[in-house]
């Protein structure tokens, strides 16, 4: 009985588990193959998927039109005002369980953000969702007032807390949702 | 003897540099954009128009070798970005350097100096190094400072040393530190790139050097792990103190056969601390004008920039006879970093292209960092 009621908790994590071997897996055994990189056109959109009820595809000019956000960052000794949108804002329009639906298994969710390039960093859903933190992680889509350069853009993470850009993820093209626990 | 006395001398300079960016001393003919940064100044050697162009007289003084024979010029030549086109520099008195001349652009913006020394962070130390060092023999003056008197028999130097020091008096001091702040001028920042970057003209580049630049930032490559920021080396510093600490890394560019993977006479950051690990671990130098700098690598073993892409795109470069033999891919210290890649003929391209936007073609050319002596 005990094991049963066990089960149904279990299972997701051990999945989420899994996955994670095999990713960690898959990323070892690229690790000292050489690395190709993409050669087709860029989407140019911003996609926002995974476990959420509306996945989105968003162009750069529909995401001028949402909530703006500003974060001021130093790069290479100068301040830079970078302006867009906080990626709480893009999962809740995604219907991400963020806010008031914080709660629970939603804690343990976390998101891929991914590039182009097909870099990728790990956020927690809770360092996302302005409910829930004074962080202000966004997607922006200009520097200084200016459309970011095509090595970055056209959305870039910015963490302001972070002390080393290695999660200001370049040439976004997808934010993706996974919920360790349902 | 004479490594003591220049570590000696070293250990006496003041280390403070200036704190707030406000304080920073604003040096008129800094030709830098607007929005960017400002070399760190040392506090005990501000920045003035007069001890540069004192320093600019010194550099192109052939005066400044024991024999007479070389200046800082002889290896760091303008058109060459101040570095030389030999793959290794040549002493004096013919003595070869292991390592190639280090280009001196920018060089105010370098955290550490020289190709493979995590201690020596300021020019007024370095400049000791060509000026006393004897392993090798580079300028070969003599420790005694009987030079010096040479330096005075210039009648230009009476006005020069007084507008920068208030007196006549020639010390070693002071021309080390006017050496320094003439160096610490040459800063470059007016490439079709800067131009692209700094200006937003779109125009500046071609579309070939745009791809390359993403190329460059990608993934794939990650070129920018040790080449990034404004002054495309980790080994970065700028005002209000920003330091970066470079990786130092091993590029794999050799692997011999026995302990010491690299060759003997040169096995980077290791000749300083003897540490196993730091075998064949070098400074990722700039890339501004890097167009202009052939030979690459410490030595100057790569001929050209198509060279130095294949030699990464491999994940380390392969000799496949001779005393150098070995598959520097599979280097034991090889930084994690150079994982290889492939790229099309036309990425290869793109990427070099940007490699040439980098180029200042204004500095090659400016007077102000020109040879001032007459023919």
């Amino acid at each position: 009985m005990v094991t049963r009621m066990q089960r149904p908790d279990s299972r997701p994590l051990a999945r989420a588990l899994i996955g994670v071997v095999l990713l960690v897996g898959c990323s070892l055994a690229a690790e000292g193959q050489p690395r190709t990189p993409p050669t087709g056109p860029r989407t140019g959109t911003l996609v926002i998927a995974g476990d959420v009820d509306k996945p989105l595809t968003l162009t750069p000019e529909q995401v001028k039109m949402l909530p703006r956000a500003s974060v001021t960052i130093e790069e290479d000794g100068r301040p830079v005002k970078y302006d867009g949108v906080l990626m709480g804002e893009l999962l809740k329009m995604a219907g991400a369980p963020v806010g008031q639906n914080m709660r629970g298994n939603a804690v343990s969710s976390y998101v891929l953000a991914t590039g182009n390039d097909g870099y990728s960093a790990v956020f927690s859903i809770a360092e996302l969702d302005p409910v829930f933190t004074r962080s202000q992680i966004i997607v922006a889509d200009s520097a200084d007032g200016k459309a970011l350069f095509d090595y970055q853009g056209p959305f870039r993470i910015i963490a302001p807390q972070d002390t080393r850009a290695a999660r200001s993820v370049r040439m976004l093209e997808k934010i993706e949702l996974v919920r360790v626990k349902k | 003897v004479r490594r003591l006395l220049i570590v000696a001398l070293m250990l006496a300079a003041p280390a403070a540099y200036i704190g707030a960016a406000a304080e920073a001393p604003r040096f008129r003919t800094w030709k830098v954009p607007a929005t960017f940064p400002l070399p760190q100044v040392p506090a005990d050697n501000p920045l003035t128009e007069s001890k540069v162009e004192l320093g600019r007289r010194l550099f192109y003084d052939t005066r400044m070798s024991g024999n007479g024979t070389q200046s800082c010029a002889t290896c760091h030549q303008q058109q060459h970005a101040f570095a030389d086109s030999r793959a290794v520099g040549l002493g004096s008195t013919g003595e070869k350097h292991t390592r190639g001349p280090m280009s001196l652009v920018n060089v105010a913006y370098t955290s550490f100096l020289t190709w493979a020394n995590p201690h020596m962070t300021r020019l007024e130390d370095q400049a000791l190094v060509p000026m006393y060092g004897d392993h090798p023999v580079e300028l070969g003056l003599d420790t005694g400072d009987r030079w010096l008197s040479r330096l005075s028999t210039e009648p230009r130097y009476a006005r020069l040393f007084t507008d920068a020091y208030g007196t006549p008096d020639i010390t070693r001091d002071r021309v080390v530190k006017a050496i320094a702040s003439f160096e610490r001028s040459i800063v470059s920042a007016r490439s079709p790139y800067d131009r692209y970057h700094f200006d937003r003209d779109e125009q500046a580049v071609s579309a070939s050097a745009k791809r390359g630049e993403v190329l460059f930032h990608s993934r794939a490559l990650s070129c920018f792990q040790c080449h990034g920021g404004v002054n495309f080396s980790s080994a970065m510093t700028s005002e209000p103190r920003v330091r970066m600490d470079p990786e130092f890394p091993n590029t794999g560019l050799y692997n011999l056969a026995g302990a010491l993977s690299y060759p003997a006479e040169d096995a980077g950051v290791y000749q300083i601390t003897h540490n196993p690990r730091d075998i064949g671990r070098f400074k990722p130098p700039t890339l501004r004008n890097v167009a202009v700098t052939a030979p690459y690598m410490h030595d100057g073993s790569a001929a050209t920039l198509e060279e130095v892409i294949d030699h990464y795109a491999a994940g380390g470069r392969t000799i496949a006879t001779g005393p150098h033999a070995g598959i520097g891919h599979d280097n034991p210290n090889k930084s994690d970093a150079l994982h290889g890649f492939t790229l099309t003929a036309d990425q290869r391209a793109d990427v070099i292209e940007f490699l040439r936007s980098l180029t200042d073609d204004a500095l090659l050319t400016d007077p102000d960092f020109a040879n001032p002596w007459p023919p």
